[in-house]
């Protein structure tokens, strides 16, 4: 019985020290994230921007979580199948949640780029009302984050996007668009996903990289 | 490996033991279920979303006195203390909603929104400059609204039976006195300042907010742009002229500066015109405007401040045919100089603090030489406003405002140095209460009181307005509102006590927004008193009082719609406007001649990629204008033919940054008639000689080139056009 007692807590501390790697904000952030990743239907994204609620209101000095909830809005906001009435209130919650975000951590390139993605999607809900107004607002932001980080991939692919939108638009070439795709796909490549995960960094982006990139060949 | 399957059994199942499983449901006050909300354990990880039935289940490993929260969209956040001992707890809970301002029901009685936005508008800011016809103009843009008169040979908005001089127009919530270019009689004017410089205006034909005074019929507030998007110069190159402007933003600042210069000769010289010009208008503008940002918006502290400056002057010397006779008429040569500035700012503060307010001086004059005689009119507008608004809750807030006008006036024989004047200090404040019952019903209530040192009169004028949403798209308003104006200077300065003119309106409006489609429909009564009423000519009016009385009743609807065709926006206005008044020199009530019956607009703008151009087209129609003729017994007895305008325009865009746009108003060359000007005497047979009041020109055709230079090649003057 002894040498049982003393197996069970040899077999605690090493099933303990395993998870102490992760703090429980951590744990629940990773679970959360891939979670989100793996979304498909409006209900789980949903469920997503909640359960991100409830870890910042356990962990409000964190930009990350506040950063995911509005990633997830915003994905909500840029589905066609909501109402465009629905899609404007789930993007004047994301355009908060990222405010947030912004104030914990000043000048950080993925927040302005989601920032530049909310207005990007807000655009979407009514191109030819809101066009003139916010695709210069878009543009800026992007360029406001490219220019802390260059290499942003997620801000390189949503130019890529907006460029491509314009370009189609104004019936020009789709060089300065498909360049940028090709750029973010570069950048994609040479990230570290497995250390950006483990920081709780954003990783998301490279499926549309590549999907524009195919639609450039 | 026996030992450690007992171990995981014993290890899950002590978990299992602590746990507690909380499952319920979310539900709205009516009981229907909420999806998607947040339920969770403060403090804790633990918590779930409402399934598509509003049920959510989740397990703790808490216990004791814990507090569940829910949140959803719209609705209040809700908390519920319970005990936890390890059994399950079964939980229902019913949300109230919030007010949620995207989404709320809004007035849209007598109101007319231009906006990016807001639900409730029914122009883009865009839509003012794309309209053919408008030539940039923000008023004609107005004018393919409901509730609107076209008068082609005053160019003013003249709204649901009042005259021109009724409505009151508002930069930044200051008043601009002169808003329209100086001008002789029947030759239309413009309003002076570009449509690039607003970011959207709220137009009200009626029953508006206790905020705005001094107004009988309408009232247009238009919101200058905040930060401009990038460094940018801005070059265009007109028929009529060019003009230059550069913007520069750093940070939470932002400068503008231009200069324009405008002149009808070269064009007049090409093109016929029925005008008998000696002098072609000109017209040089210059402005500046800086803007400084500041605070935290997340923080609740933050605000802004704007100062604009804009000076013009113009010149034209016209002949003005008089009936019955041969020659070239009267000479006519004015010579106008204004200057209009502000400085506004806005603040939110803590706790539901709002503030703003600002000042405004408006400084114009025109001289004025009618063959020999020479005369010089100041008119001159300051205007301070502080007003502090609080949110008590989010249904319930309070406004409240003081004013101070300053409105003086002057005119002068310069030859025999005689001058009449006056000075009038004007003291307002107002208070309005606003009451969301809920998302769909809106309540609010106002009250203004207004003092004039110079006409001695102290008045009170109640406001209210009330909407409902029927359903998630549709609903009414109604409002109702006494309105107070004191005459136009011209009169006061002749007789300086006149006291108000009234009027009440009440509207009743139906308002709907669905999948880019928008319907409107309005139906209004107006009644008039203490109008102004004189002998004599208009020109040298004696025996000035305030007898005069009307009304003004009608309906109006306005559909616009994006969906049905393909790349194509349109909107369709027709407005019905009975109106009678006696006023002026009339002895009985006439329908005026700016009040034409029956009035209609249609507007078309369609892109077309393939030649990367916006074309588009407007008609406006009306069914004519009254008009007295001293040959006939009686007033007002005869009435124009219809007026008829069809407008061309298109706008290519060859590069991002380069436009080209083309326009031309009246294609159809129809000989528009506004009205007869008669001779002061008869002739020797007895009847007065007349003679049509007309259009400058058959056709009016505008041609540009705007180009843009900024880092950002995508960047164009779209505004400008």
């Amino acid at each position: 019985m002894k040498k049982l007692t003393q197996i069970t807590i040899a077999l605690l501390f090493t099933i303990l020290s395993a998870y102490a790697q992760d703090s429980p904000y951590q744990a629940a952030m990773k679970k959360e994230i891939a979670k989100l990743m793996d979304a498909d239907s409006l209900p789980v994204y949903q469920q997503s921007a909640n359960a991100f609620a409830r870890i910042s209101q356990l962990n409000p000095n964190e930009w990350q979580p506040y950063y995911y909830e509005a990633l997830a809005c915003t994905f909500q906001g840029v589905d066609i199948h909501l109402p465009a009435d629905k899609r404007d209130e789930v993007l004047a919650r994301a355009t908060e949640i990222a405010e947030k975000a912004d104030a914990i951590s000043k000048n950080n390139s993925e927040i302005v780029a989601l920032q530049g993605f909310i207005t990007m999607a807000k655009l979407s809900v009514d191109p030819a009302g809101r066009g003139q107004s916010l695709s210069a607002q878009v543009m800026q932001t992007f360029g406001k984050a490219l220019a802390i980080n260059e290499k942003n991939p997620r801000a390189l692919v949503l130019l890529a996007q907006m460029e491509h939108g314009m370009a189609k638009f104004f019936g020009s070439g789709t060089e300065k668009s498909c360049g940028l795709a090709y750029e973010s796909l570069a950048s994609f490549a040479t990230q570290d996903e497995a250390a950006l995960k483990a920081a709780l960094m954003p990783t998301w982006g490279k499926n549309l990289a590549e999907k524009m990139v195919k639609s450039c060949q | 490996m026996k030992t450690l399957s007992i171990l995981f059994f014993l290890l899950t199942s002590f978990a299992v033991l602590a746990q507690a499983v909380i499952s319920g449901k979310i539900s709205d006050q009516k009981g229907a279920a909420v999806p998607g909300a947040n339920v969770y354990l403060k403090g804790t990880y633990d918590g779930t979303s409402s399934d598509a039935d509003g049920k959510f289940i989740f397990s703790t490993n808490a216990s004791g006195n814990q507090i569940v929260t829910v949140q959803a969209v719209g609705f209040k956040t809700q908390e519920v203390t319970l005990e936890l001992k390890g059994r399950p707890v079964a939980l229902d809970i019913a949300l109230h909603e919030t007010i949620n301002q995207l989404n709320a029901v809004t007035i849209t009685a007598g109101a007319m929104e231009a906006g990016d936005e807001k639900k409730s508008v029914v122009l883009k800011p865009l839509d003012i400059v794309t309209t053919s016809g408008a030539m940039g103009n923000i008023t004609a843009a107005l004018l393919t609204l409901p509730g609107t008169s076209t008068i082609g040979n005053d160019g003013r908005l003249f709204v649901r039976g009042g005259d021109a001089s009724e409505t009151a127009i508002y930069i930044d919530g200051l008043q601009v006195g002169n808003a329209f270019g100086s001008t002789t009689s029947n030759v239309p004017t413009r309003n002076r300042f570009s449509a690039n410089l607003f970011k959207g205006s709220f137009f009200s034909t009626g029953g508006y907010s206790a905020e705005y005074g001094q107004a009988l019929s309408s009232t247009l507030a238009l919101n200058t742009v905040d930060l401009p998007m990038r460094n940018q110069s801005d070059v265009s190159i007109m028929s009529l002229g060019g003009g230059y402007t550069q913007t520069l933003v750093k940070d939470n600042r932002a400068l503008t500066a231009s200069a324009n210069y405008y002149n009808l000769a070269p064009y007049q010289a090409l093109v016929k015109q029925n005008f008998d010009w000696e002098k072609a208008p000109s017209n040089w503008d210059s402005e500046v405007s800086l803007r400084q940002k500041w605070g935290n918006a997340v923080k609740g502290n933050a605000g802004f401040i704007k100062a604009y400056f804009h000076t013009e002057g113009s010149n034209m010397v016209i002949w003005q045919k008089i009936p019955g006779d041969n020659g070239r008429g009267d000479r006519v040569k004015l010579h106008n100089r204004y200057h209009y500035g502000n400085i506004s700012f806005r603040h939110s503060g803590n706790k539901g603090w709002f503030f703003y307010g600002g000042v405004a001086l408006s400084h114009n004059k025109d001289n004025v030489q009618l063959n020999a005689a020479d005369v010089r009119q100041v008119n001159q507008i300051f205007h301070s406003k502080i007003v502090a608004v609080k949110d008590f809750s989010p249904q319930f807030s309070i406004k409240n405002g003081l004013e101070f006008y300053a409105k003086s006036y002057s005119e002068s024989l310069l030859d025999e140095n005689r001058k009449r004047d006056f000075t009038d200090n004007q003291f307002n404040h107002f208070i309005e209460a606003s009451y969301y019952f809920s998302n769909r019903l809106i309540m609010v209530a106002g009250l203004r009181t207004g003092h004039s040192a110079l006409a001695k009169q102290t008045w009170f004028t109640p406001r209210f307005s009330v909407a409902y949403k029927v359903n998630n798209q549709g609903q009414f308003s109604f409002a109702a509102g006494k309105f107070k104006q004191l005459p136009e200077e011209k009169l006061r300065v002749l007789q300086t006590d006149l006291k108000n003119s009234a009027a009440t309106h009440y509207i009743l409006n139906y308002f709907i927004v669905n999948n880019n489609r928008t319907f409107r429909a309005e139906a209004f009564y107006k009644n008039y008193n203490n109008l102004v009423t004189y002998k004599g000519p208009a020109s040298n009016p004696n025996n000035i009082a305030l007898n005069g009385s009307g009304y003004a009743k009608g309906v109006d609807f306005f559909l616009r719609d994006k969906k049905t065709i393909k790349d194509t926006d349109f909107w369709i206005t027709y407005s019905f406007v009975d109106s009678k008044r006696k006023f002026a020199a009339y002895e009985q009530e006439v329908q005026p001649s700016f009040a034409p019956k029956h009035n209609g607009s249609v507007v078309v703008k369609h892109f077309v990629t393939a030649i990367k151009s916006l074309v588009g087209t407007s008609w406006s129609w009306n069914s004519g204008y009254t008009y007295d003729d001293p040959n006939l017994a009686g007033e007002m007895q005869r009435k124009t033919k219809a007026y008829s305008d069809l407008s061309v325009s298109i706008s290519y865009l060859p590069k991002p940054n380069v436009i080209f746009h083309v326009a031309c108003s009246n294609v159809l060359g129809r000989q528009n008639v506004f009205g007869y000007k008669y001779a002061a005497q008869p002739d020797e047979a007895g009847s007065y000689a007349s003679q049509p009041i007309g259009q400058g020109a058959k056709r009016f055709l505008f041609a540009g080139l705007f180009i843009t230079l900024s880092k950002d090649k995508k960047a164009n003057q779209l505004n400008n056009l």
